[in-house]
C-alpha cells in the first residue's frame, strides 16, 4: 500500500481508525486487509434478508437450507397459487350455479398437479446440483410436497366453505382429503419414478378423470367418486401404495463401495 | 488421499460409461481429458455422489459415500459444477450462490461473507445483484463456479468449467484453480488441452470408459514427441498419440478375441 516518496500520517480521530495522506484522502492503516474489509462490506450490502415465511420455515424445519428450498417451490410461487385460487373459485361459482360440487371434483386434480410440479428434473432448474448437496433431496421433496398439499387443502376448503356446502366432518374429510391424498400420492409416485413432472401431472389428471367417470358409469352420478363411502379404504390403500413407490423411487442409492 | 477409485464401473443398460477406472488423487489440480462420450462426466457425477457406481470401490475424503452419514459429511466439503448448470432465472447472483451455500449446510452466520468472497473470486462483484436471466453464458458459468467454491471445498469437481469463458476469463480462472489446488483436490474435466497444461499438476486421459493415461502434463507431452500424432501444441500431440495408441491396442485386442 505504501508508495515511494509518499509520507503517511496517522490522523487521530475519535475511533482512532482513520488514516489520511497529505492530500487529504482517507486511507486504511497499513495492517488492515482491505480485501477482507471489502468482502465484509459486500456481504452486508448484497445479503438477502429472508422473508417472514422463510424465517418461520427455518425455525420449524431447523434448517435454513430446507427453508430456502421450500420457498423456491415452483408450485408455491405466487403465479401458481393465483392460478389455483382462480380454478377453485371458478369451481365454487359453478357449484353455486349448478349445485354440483365442482370444487371437490377439481381440487384433487389441481393438488396433484401442484405436487408433481413441486420438485424434480426439468422443474427445478438446478436439480442435478441439488442432488450433490448436504441437505437431502428426499427431504426437500417431502417438505415441498407437504407444503403444497397443505396449501391446496386450505384453498379447497375455503372454496368449499364459500359455496355454503355444509355437512358432517367425516363427509367433508372424505369428500376432500382422502381422494385428494390418493391423487397427490399418484402424482408423486408417477413423477418420481419417471423423473418427469409432466408424467406426474398426466397420471394425476387422467387417474382422477377415470375415477370420476367410472363413478358416474357405476352409480349414475358424477359425484360418486367423492361421495361413495365404500371408496374410503381403497383410496387410502392406493395412497399408501403410491407413497411407498415414491419412497422407494427416491431412496438414497447406496451404490457399491 | 481425497479421491480413491478402485475398479469403478458404471453401466447404463448395456453401455459401459465407466469401465473399471482406478485412480488416486490428493491435493492439486487434476485434469481429466478425453473425447466426447469417454465417460468423464459419468466419472465426475459418481465422485459428486450424484450417481452411484455399478461396481467397484469409491472413497472420497477418506469416507464411504455409500453410507448416509459419511455421504452428508462429504457433501458439506464438496464443490460441484455440473456440465449443464441449471439456474433459477429470477435469482440474483448472490441469491443463487447463497442458496447452495445453505443447501451445503454451511453455518448461516458464515454464509454472507463466504458468498461475497466467492462472487469476488470469480469476478462477478459488479453483477452481484443482477438477475441470472440477464447474464451472458460466461457469466452464468462463473456464477456456477462461485457456488462450487463457496464452502471452501476440499474436493472440487468441475465439469467443463471454462466452456463459454473468454480467453481473459480463462486465464483468471486458471489462477483461481491453481490457488485452490494448493490445499484441495480439484478435478477438472475438460476438452481444452491448454487448460490442463496451464493449471493441472496431474492429468488423466479417458477413452471408451477406461483410463488410458495417468501422469503429469510433462509426461503426456513426452508421449507425443517424435510421433506423427495430430495437434498444434505439444500437449495436443501427446493427447492424440495416447488416444491413437489406446485405440490401436483396443482394436488389436478386439480382433484377437473375435478370432478366438
Amino acid at each position: 500500500m505504501t508508495e515511494e516518496g509518499m509520507s503517511w500520517e496517522a490522523v487521530s480521530s475519535g475511533d482512532g481508525g482513520n488514516w489520511t495522506r497529505p492530500d487529504g484522502e482517507v486511507m486504511s492503516p497499513p495492517d488492515v486487509d482491505l480485501c477482507q474489509v471489502w468482502t465484509g462490506v459486500a456481504a452486508e450490502v448484497w445479503r438477502r434478508r429472508p422473508g417472514p415465511a422463510e424465517r418461520v420455515a427455518a425455525r420449524l424445519l431447523r434448517s435454513p437450507g430446507l427453508a430456502r428450498a421450500l420457498v423456491t417451490t415452483p408450485s408455491l410461487l405466487l403465479g401458481w397459487v393465483i392460478a389455483t385460487v382462480v380454478v377453485l373459485a371458478a369451481g365454487a361459482a359453478a357449484t353455486l350455479g349448478t349445485g354440483t360440487p365442482y370444487v371437490a371434483l377439481f381440487a384433487p386434480a389441481v393438488a396433484g398437479a401442484g405436487i408433481a410440479y413441486a420438485y424434480g428434473p426439468g422443474i427445478d432448474p438446478a436439480w442435478e446440483l441439488s442432488q450433490s448437496m448436504a441437505v437431502s433431496d428426499r427431504m426437500v421433496l417431502l417438505v415441498r410436497a407437504l407444503a403444497v398439499f397443505g396449501l391446496n387443502a386450505a384453498v379447497g376448503l375455503a372454496a368449499s366453505a364459500a359455496t355454503g356446502v355444509t355437512g358432517s366432518a367425516a363427509a367433508l374429510t372424505f369428500g376432500w382429503l382422502v381422494p385428494m391424498t390418493a391423487v397427490c400420492a399418484l402424482a408423486l409416485a408417477a413423477a418420481t419414478v419417471s423423473r418427469s413432472a409432466y408424467v406426474g401431472v398426466a397420471a394425476a389428471m387422467s387417474g382422477w378423470t377415470i375415477m370420476v367417470l367410472a363413478g358416474k358409469a357405476a352409480a349414475g352420478r358424477l359425484t360418486a367418486a367423492i361421495t361413495d363411502s365404500s371408496l374410503l379404504l381403497p383410496y387410502l390403500a392406493f395412497a399408501a401404495c403410491c407413497g411407498a413407490v415414491a419412497w422407494y423411487a427416491t431412496r438414497i442409492p447406496r451404490g457399491a463401495s | 488421499m481425497n479421491v480413491e477409485l478402485i475398479d469403478l464401473t458404471r453401466r447404463f443398460g448395456r453401455t459401459h460409461a465407466v469401465a473399471g477406472v482406478s485412480l488416486q488423487a490428493g491435493p492439486g489440480v487434476f485434469g481429466l481429458l478425453g473425447p466426447n462420450g469417454a465417460g468423464k462426466t459419468s466419472l465426475l457425477r459418481m465422485m459428486a455422489t450424484v450417481l452411484p457406481p455399478t461396481s467397484g470401490r469409491l472413497r472420497l475424503l477418506e469416507r464411504d459415500p455409500g453410507s448416509l452419514g459419511p455421504r452428508r459429511v462429504i457433501r458439506r466439503r464438496l464443490g460441484y459444477l455440473p456440465q449443464n448448470l441449471g439456474y433459477y432465472p429470477g435469482f440474483t447472483v448472490t441469491e443463487f450462490v447463497e442458496y447452495f451455500a445453505l443447501l451445503k449446510d454451511m453455518p448461516p452466520g458464515r454464509v454472507p461473507r463466504a458468498v461475497a468472497a466467492a462472487i469476488e473470486q470469480v469476478g462477478l462483484a459488479d453483477r452481484a445483484k443482477a438477475k441470472l436471466r440477464t447474464l451472458s453464458g460466461g457469466m452464468l458459468r462463473r456464477a456456477g463456479i462461485a457456488q462450487a467454491i463457496v464452502n471452501d471445498p476440499e474436493l472440487l469437481l468441475l465439469d467443463e468449467p471454462t466452456a463459454g469463458l473468454d480467453p481473459e476469463q480463462r486465464v483468471a480462472f486458471r489462477a483461481v484453480l491453481r490457488g485452490l489446488g494448493e490445499w484441495a483436490t480439484v478435478v477438472v474435466s475438460t476438452h481444452l488441452v491448454e487448460d490442463v497444461g496451464a493449471a493441472c499438476t496431474d492429468v488423466a486421459l479417458m477413452d471408451a470408459g477406461k483410463l488410458v493415461f495417468h501422469g503429469t502434463p510433462a509426461e503426456l507431452i513426452a508421449r507425443g514427441e517424435g510421433s506423427r500424432a495430430a495437434g498444434d501444441a505439444p500437449l495436443e500431440r501427446g493427447y492424440s498419440a495416447v488416444l491413437a495408441a489406446a485405440r490401436s491396442a483396443a482394436g488389436t485386442r478386439s480382433a484377437t478375441e473375435t478370432r478366438a
